[in-house]
């Protein structure tokens, strides 16, 4: 496996999600008109995630590649479908989706990062992961500001989709030595 | 990397950095003038409303009454005051089918009202273009939009009740209170809190859309003959075009004839999504930016209702207009509306003139949409002193001090030249004219001045439009 292209897609990960994120946040409280209502759309992706990962993590070991694979694809999906939705019930589904997707991306990018490195050498790996995702998630947010201001919110979410597809071709990618 | 993440950070801070950015002042929709208030409370409760009124005069504050604040003349805010948003007062309290009436809370938008009358095949008389804004706050402009046959909304409001200064609740009519109707419709919130109001409805009906192109000198002659001589029409509006090939010559307008063979059951059903935002607003963008598009948007424009020609559409579905795409946020700059009432044989010869003007001063000019208003005295700041053709002009503006003076000369030789047609501006929108100007087009405004002291001595009911147009 090739630990530059798990980077550069989990970097595209981020971008995708820190694009959307705190505008996403907006996007959920305009839906309803109590912080709770809020709150709960927010407890399912937490709660689907938590009970994914326990059905994920016997099976898990042996497909980490395929399961980050899916969750980035996934993850695509979600977000063309958000500016379609027009009930509660379905961002709430779209929650649960992306809970999943969540877990799925979590665990495999740790999974993976340990499998392909050693004991006593992993620092500098984690390092260079850390930085270029966290690096991403900045330009993302300054980047989804502009895209609304020019555009929609929803094609920031087209935007979002895209660069989840773009990850998923990475993860694709990462398959060659 | 991060030397180039921490530059744009920088960047972005000093471009944002203007006083229409700061979120910890208050504006409307134009951005003009931010000021700090005491508080931005949201309505709730009627007995919550009456308290807080009774603890501004307590303690010697304004208050100013706020719906989705696209006034853009300051006239839901004021400084140091209290601002009451009345969007959450939003209930839709009846619908009565027989009587063809609804009464809901002042802060109900009209996109509530149409989800409510629609089952009952009712539809709303008289509203703005689009139906994102709030029926309290249509009634205090005393809007008016594409229907021409019912007059401006005064027409359609059946009564309401309105908490005044002295903290009393009156119910409002034109037998109850007759005086204050007069001068709260249209009052710009300065005669009170407006708390729920019944409108008259009218029927559901399918209509086709049909689309012509004319030259502006025809329109007065087409208006009158094809429109509103023919008594199937019944909403219209048109279009001047601002591209440089054409500039105020080309128009469209858009009909609404009544089509009976349509069943409404089959085009009953709401539109809830707007279409084609993105390529709209990518659209809009280029009109902003360049002459050349400005070019590309009128024939862009004109080809999209080409296409709609003989669409069949619900009166419910007609009136409610795309309005996202023109959404515009940028620092230091915003586009802005004015609104110019022509009598309708003055049309051609004011459309004349305004191109030498819009030209000599560089007004940036976006899109001017043209509606007909029927003559309609009741209000007392009534702006339709006869029939009038309503010409809604976009402009985009710079937010500087120094641009804004520039704009506000154009803007007073426009509304000059309004004045010698015949016609009058609408008062919704940012205060460029001079007290002397509104004096002019209103002549209703003493009598609208003396009345607001007598029913609010102590001015507990303040916003800009009052300060700047009060004069001594």
């Amino acid at each position: 496996m090739n630990m530059r292209w798990l980077i550069r897609s989990q970097s595209m990960v981020t971008l995708a999600s820190g694009m959307i994120y705190p505008y996403y946040l907006l996007f959920l409280k305009n839906l309803g008109n109590s912080y709770a209502k809020y709150g709960l759309a927010f407890a399912v992706f937490t709660i689907s995630s938590a009970a994914f990962s326990q059905w994920l993590a016997p099976r898990i070991d042996h497909s980490g590649h395929r399961v980050l694979l899916i969750s980035s694809l996934g993850m695509m999906l979600a977000m063309l479908a958000f500016p379609w939705v027009e009930s509660y019930a379905w961002v709430l589904f779209l929650q649960l989706v992306m809970g999943c997707c969540s877990a799925m991306q979590k665990m495999s990018e740790r999974l993976l990062l340990a499998d392909h490195t050693v004991q006593g050498e992993r620092g500098p790996v984690i390092g260079s992961y850390h930085f270029w995702t966290s690096a991403a998630s900045g330009f993302a947010v300054i980047l989804g500001g502009y895209l609304i201001d020019w555009l929609t919110i929803d094609a920031l979410f087209y935007a979002s989709a895209f660069m989840y597809g773009i990850s998923a071709w990475a993860v694709w990618k990462m398959r060659k030595p | 990397m991060l030397l180039l993440l921490v530059i744009l950070c920088v960047y972005e801070y000093i471009r944002t950095d203007t006083p229409d950015q700061n979120p910890y002042l208050i504006t409307d929709y134009s951005r003009l003038h931010p000021v700090k208030v005491d508080r931005v409370v949201k309505g709730k409760e009627e007995e919550q409303l009456v308290r807080l009124l009774q603890e501004a005069k307590e303690k010697h504050l304004t208050v100013s009454i706020a719906g989705q604040r696209h006034s853009q003349g300051g006239h839901t805010y004021y400084k140091d005051g209290i601002v009451i948003d009345m969007t959450d007062y939003n209930r839709v309290l009846s619908v009565d089918p027989d009587q063809r009436q609804i009464r809901v809370q002042a802060g109900a938008t009209w996109e509530q009202v149409q989800k409510a009358v629609n089952p009952y095949h009712l539809s709303v008389k008289t509203m703005q273009s689009q139906n994102i804004f709030t029926v309290g706050g249509s009634i205090s402009v005393n809007a008016h939009g594409r229907d021409i046959r019912s007059g401006s909304l005064i027409g359609s409001v059946d009564s309401f009740r309105l908490l005044t200064a002295d903290g009393q609740i009156r119910s409002v009519s034109r037998e109850e209170n007759p005086e204050l109707f007069r001068l709260a419709l249209g009052g710009y919130g300065l005669f009170g809190m407006i708390l729920d109001v019944t409108l008259n409805l009218t029927e559901d009906e399918v209509y086709r859309m049909e689309n012509e192109a004319i030259k502006v000198e025809d329109y007065s002659r087409y208006f009158q003959e094809n429109v509103l001589g023919d008594p199937d029409v019944r909403m219209h509006i048109a279009r001047i075009s601002v591209a440089p090939d054409r500039f105020l010559t080309d128009m469209y307008a858009i009909n609404y004839s009544a089509d009976p063979a349509l069943p409404l059951e089959d085009y009953d059903k709401l539109r809830t999504r707007e279409q084609g935002v993105i390529p709209s607003k990518i659209m809009f963008s280029l009109n902003r930016s360049s002459d050349w598009g400005k070019n590309a948007f009128w024939s862009m424009q004109k080809l999209y209702f080409t296409k709609q020609q003989n669409k069949a559409i619900s009166r419910n579905n007609a009136m409610r207009s795309e309005s996202e795409f023109m959404e515009y946020g940028q620092p230091g700059a915003n586009d802005l509306l004015q609104e110019y009432f022509i009598p309708v044989d003055q049309f051609a010869d004011f459309v004349h003139g305004m191109k030498d003007i819009v030209r000599d001063h560089k007004l940036h000019l976006l899109n001017i949409t043209v509606r007909y208003v029927q003559e309609d005295h009741e209000a007392v700041l009534s702006y339709a002193q006869e029939d009038m053709f309503a010409l809604v002009c976009l402009f985009h503006v710079p937010l500087s001090e120094q641009g804004q003076a520039q704009v506000r000369e154009g803007i007073r030789d426009l509304i000059d030249e309004v004045e010698y047609k015949g016609g009058t501006y609408y008062l919704p929108y940012a205060a460029y004219p001079t007290v002397e100007q509104f004096r002019r087009a209103y002549p209703g405004y003493e009598d609208f001045f003396r009345k607001k002291d007598e029913y609010d001595p102590q001015h507990l009911f303040m916003n800009y439009f009052y300060e700047q147009y009060k004069g001594e």
